[in-house]
């Protein structure tokens, strides 16, 4: 019997996805040759090594910034309706792409992608840190913008594979890491806006080397509530490229200004969703007295963060101080910080895990948040030592899986 | 509908076992194919099965001798080789090699290597001297203790010179690479280090080296040492690039790695394309401290005095010289030498000896001996040895004005036996 998760339930009702569930219709004989998949195969994959002229020499590890170096090999699977749907997966030598003009991609910004990490443990084996809830919000974006879904583990085995074929691309010291970015794009050459009948799904590999440079320093944000990144039935809650693209020149100003990012204010009440490219967490004193964790719900204008939903249900195991999943006002913040009530304020993402937060412009005054000085044993120290212990291996952990065992 | 889903069930679980059944014919090779003749691994047939050998290849990016053998031994010590072999490929710029227990100043002039710029480096294992020079292409074979086969990996070699440029080559007794119809010239030399858990096979392969350089500076005098140290066996060599024009070394980087990755660790079987898309291919390794730390470590050992001379077992190095007659007294006849021995151990001079003959020493008498014995004991085998000698005999001549002529001749006798190795 075929197990059947929420997403295929949701699949299964929503009527636009006709594209038909094998299992599920009696096939024709004339229907067989172009049967429609809902999903590409891992065993499928093909492999096409580069060559040693094709290589890209490895620069030195202290050169590798972020995003600018990449792998050898990508992994690549094409999607076309017309062909019986997804085809099968490839890896091949890292290549530019070809598109037509046309490709809505390139017009309508039908992108979406996706961050994860691989870390070279301290037993020297390579782990991905809950690959299965990246796979379920890039099948969730890929519904908003009319592209193909897929099934996950599948895609969690080919990019397994691909990363075994990189590995050497992560320094084998202890704290480096490989950045996957998987990303799924339509390729349909013409401009109607509609669903693509053409896609392309990649993933392509940035090498990172130890994250232990200036990150643990706080930052210093640009809140400015003329600058929305995300409204009430948009799509702030999905990874697609059109959400990034914006925040450029807001970026921009804010660096203008000597300021490092952005806070993002949402509405009247100048709610706190985002921070940069990361969520965003209080940590405070609490009415009671007691010390609260808070951090924006997900309504809709935030995105799911992993590494959010991996500090609530770490703090919900350590059940040292209470949790909440609640709005957060700037008015709120200003009245906390006069009385010394803030503790700490940090953001989460992929790339660093926790950024702390130190002052916040806003309306001409600035906030100093204390979240670096105010105790020896910091919470956002504790966070991070505690996901890094399961990502690098040091502690076993169902969240962190070998590569190796993943095939 | 369920006999569909039946159906699919069905074909899915039909693929994955052809996959599984592909894999087992590459583990379970009859005991009549042709690989009888090569040792078997020792991992259980189950392990095989579930977790077959996967083949890399390292492109070293550094042509640093002393960086190369360090990345060498990194790899040797600290890479884990379940289910994984490796083959390292790297090239150096021009230097000398000798092995594990070889005497440097056996194998080749030291002083005339150096005034040439080239290094001489000590490897980890045994066997004789090399040259290397960009022209040479060098294999490491990683693997596991009980999966080592040096046979094995020579057979690679061979396969890929066929497959690439039509060379027929075989595998001697030695373990050398000979091309078929030629004078016997050998084309690669083989050593090996075996450890626990992991072990290695390297191997030289001459495709385009300078062989003028390559003489000068292997070749042997007869310097007088006397030692239990390895003695390299000369052997008449080749270039490939004698035999086929078409043979150069950015080509050999793949047409060895893709026979590598086709070839079937246990059975030498060629599994063709089908099997390198199970591996994982190629890589460049850049050699840093940063990409693997610990490397600079093994790098400023491998590179210092102590470890390249210093390892030098125990010898003895013996010369005699002709007195030339104005120093010998009146009245002497005949041929009279001057024999210095020296006795040289981890590299420091030891002991020295000076047989001075009876024409040699005047009514003085030439004490000088005394001083240069003591001035040369343990000063390191080297030019240095030679400089302090220099100062101990100028010392002793301004005090005995007229010995000036006897102590240079000595002093030139001296500087001779260490120039010549």
């Amino acid at each position: 019997m075929v197990q059947l998760t929420c997403l295929s339930r949701l699949l299964l009702r929503r009527k636009f996805l006709s594209r038909s569930v094998v299992s599920y219709q009696n096939i024709n004989a004339a229907q067989y040759a172009i049967k429609i998949q809902t999903t590409f195969k891992f065993s499928d994959l093909g492999v096409q090594f580069a060559s040693p002229d094709q290589l890209q020499p490895k620069p030195d590890v202290n050169a590798l910034q972020f995003g600018k170096h990449f792998t050898d090999h990508m992994l690549k699977i094409y999607y076309h309706e017309s062909l019986g749907g997804w085809q099968k997966p490839q890896i091949t030598p890292m290549e530019n792409i070809a598109l037509h003009p046309g490709a809505k991609v390139l017009h309508y910004a039908v992108e979406l992608f996706e961050g994860m990490k691989a870390y070279r443990g301290t037993d020297g084996k390579i782990r991905i840190f809950r690959p299965d809830l990246n796979m379920d919000r890039m099948n969730r974006s890929a519904i908003r913008l009319g592209l193909p879904t897929f099934n996950g583990t599948e895609l969690i085995k080919c990019m397994c594979r691909l990363v075994s074929i990189d590995r050497e691309w992560v320094p084998h010291s202890e704290a480096s890491s490989l950045y996957i970015r998987p990303t799924l794009i339509g390729i349909d050459p013409s401009l109607g806006v509609a669903a693509c009948d053409s896609a392309m799904l990649y993933v392509i590999l940035c090498p990172v080397g130890s994250y232990f440079d200036t990150k643990s320093k706080a930052i210093s944000l640009l809140a400015d509530p003329q600058y929305t990144r995300a409204w009430p039935g948009g799509c702030g809650d999905k990874k697609l490229g059109s959400n990034y693209g914006p925040t450029i020149a807001v970026q921009q100003e804010a660096s203008q200004q000597g300021l490092q990012q952005v806070l993002w204010l949402y509405g009247e009440d100048h709610l706190l969703t985002e921070v940069g490219t990361m969520n965003i967490f209080m940590f405070y004193i609490n009415d009671r007295g007691e010390q609260e964790l808070v951090t924006p719900p997900l309504d809709g204008l935030i995105l799911p963060g992993i590494t959010r939903q991996s500090i609530l249900e770490i703090s919900k195991e350590w059940n040292d101080f209470k949790i909440c999943e609640r709005h957060i006002t700037m008015k709120e913040v200003i009245e906390l910080t006069s009385e010394n009530r803030v503790l700490e304020m940090f953001g989460a993402g992929t790339a660093c895990v926790v950024s702390p937060v130190g002052s916040i412009s806003y309306l001409g005054q600035t906030l100093q948040i204390p979240t670096t000085e105010w105790s020896t044993e910091p919470l956002y120290g504790r966070v991070l030592r505690t996901l890094t212990d399961i990502q690098y291996g040091r502690v076993p952990h169902p969240w962190a899986v070998p590569i190796d065992d993943y095939a | 509908m369920a006999q569909a889903m039946a159906q699919n069930m069905f074909r899915i679980s039909q693929v994955s076992l052809n996959n599984v059944v592909r894999c087992n014919a590459y583990a379970f090779a009859p005991a009549t194919s042709q690989a009888k003749a090569y040792s078997s691994a020792s991992t259980t047939d189950k392990e095989k099965s579930k977790n077959p050998i996967q083949k890399s290849v390292f492109i070293s990016q550094s042509t640093d001798i002393f960086t190369n053998l360090a990345l060498e031994d990194w790899m040797y010590r600290n890479f884990n080789f379940n289910n994984h072999h490796v083959l390292l490929m790297w090239r150096n710029s021009p230097c000398v090699v000798i092995g594990r227990h070889q005497n440097p100043w056996v194998e080749t002039n030291t002083t005339n290597v150096a005034h040439q710029g080239m290094e001489i480096a000590r490897r980890n294992s045994g066997g004789g001297t090399v040259y290397h020079d960009r022209g040479n292409l060098n294999l490491t074979f990683f693997t596991k203790r009980e999966e080592y086969n040096r046979r094995n990996n020579l057979e690679i070699v061979s396969r890929a010179l066929f497959r690439e440029w039509g060379i027929e080559s075989v595998i001697t007794p030695r373990e050398d690479i000979v091309v078929k119809n030629t004078y016997k010239q050998q084309i690669s030399g083989t050593a090996a280090k075996l450890g626990r858990p992991n072990a290695y096979h390297h191997c030289t392969l001459l495709v385009d080296v300078n062989k003028v350089a390559l003489r000068q500076s292997l070749h042997k005098d007869d310097k007088g040492i006397v030692t239990n140290a390895t003695q390299s066996v000369a052997s008449p060599i080749m270039n490939l690039c004698e035999i086929n024009q078409h043979v150069k070394v950015e080509r050999m980087l793949g047409a060895v790695g893709w026979e590598y990755l086709r070839t079937c660790p246990e059975t030498l079987e060629d599994g063709g394309q089908d099997l390198i898309n199970k591996q994982r291919g190629f890589q460049l390794i850049n050699p840093t401290d940063n990409w693997f730390p610990g490397l600079n470590k093994l790098k400023e050992e491998l590179s210092s005095w102590d470890w390249r001379f210093g390892k030098t077992p125990k010898f003895q190095v013996n010369k005699s010289f002709r007195v030339p007659k104005e120093f010998l007294g009146e009245g002497e006849m005949g041929v009279q030498e001057l024999k210095v021995s020296l006795e040289v151990n981890k590299g420091i001079i030891d002991d020295v000896t000076l047989k001075l003959p009876p024409g040699l020493l005047s009514t003085n008498g030439f004490h000088g001996e005394v001083d240069v014995v003591t001035s040369l004991r343990g000063q390191p085998f080297s030019e240095r040895a030679v400089v302090s000698l220099e100062n101990a005999l100028h010392d002793m001549s301004t005090k005995e004005g007229n010995l000036q002529g006897k102590s240079q001749f000595v002093m030139n006798c001296m500087r001779q036996v260490m120039q010549s190795v």
